[in-house]
């Protein structure tokens, strides 16, 4: 009985850090983003349709638009980021699925 | 009058002859209905995001102009008639 116990608290402690390192990996799912909106901070950051360098770090591998949680941007700028990213797609600045150039030749 | 941006991309096979009589043809198609144009900017060629017409290369022409905005579907009816162009987008410049 006496022996019991403490092995009977070990194993209740191991299933606590068990709980808390799963609890861990749910929580670094999340990528860490910048609190700021890029274009509110930096005035003469336009969004232009015809910036492929700049428009591309709105996309992600998959040619989707990432979401605000992600990049930070604030709801007008996001707005004008999937309007510029829309326009870019129709001239095929970027592609509307799939990494760019990643099936060239 | 409107400010406006238009991008074509043309075929990328096209000699630089044929690429010059097709700027110059916007230019006169936007001049005969009182456009105003500000800027053409030759990019080149450039390798398009996806095929368009089962090529993966195209010729960009960014033209900034003024035109009327009443108009500006009959230009863009106009340059979808062009077999030369793969595609184009004229965008409003506030």
């Amino acid at each position: 009985m006496t022996e019991n116990r403490p092995t009977e608290r070990n194993e209740r402690s191991d299933r606590g850090d068990d709980r808390r390192e799963r609890g861990g990996n749910r929580g670094r799912r999340f990528v860490s983003r910048p609190k700021f909106c890029q274009f509110c901070s930096d005035k003469k950051l336009v969004i232009d349709y015809k910036n492929v360098e700049l428009l591309s770090r709105f996309v992600n591998e998959t040619g989707k638009i990432r979401p605000r949680r992600q990049t930070g941007t604030c709801a007008k700028h996001q707005r004008e980021v999937a309007k510029a990213i829309k326009n870019a797609r129709h001239i095929a600045l970027l592609p509307f699925e799939g990494d760019l150039w990643a099936d060239s030749n | 009058m409107q400010k406006y941006e238009l991008i074509v991309i043309f075929q990328a096979d096209l000699d630089e002859a044929a690429l010059d009589a097709a700027v110059e043809n916007i230019e006169t198609l936007i001049k005969s209905n009182h456009g105003v144009i500000e800027k053409i900017d030759r990019w080149g060629k450039r390798k398009l995001a996806y095929l368009i017409r089962k090529t993966n290369e195209g010729y960009y022409v960014l033209v900034n102009f003024e035109y009327d905005p009443e108009e500006v579907a009959n230009l863009r009816r106009a340059l979808g008639f062009n077999e030369h162009i793969l595609r184009h987008s004229i965008v409003r410049v506030d």
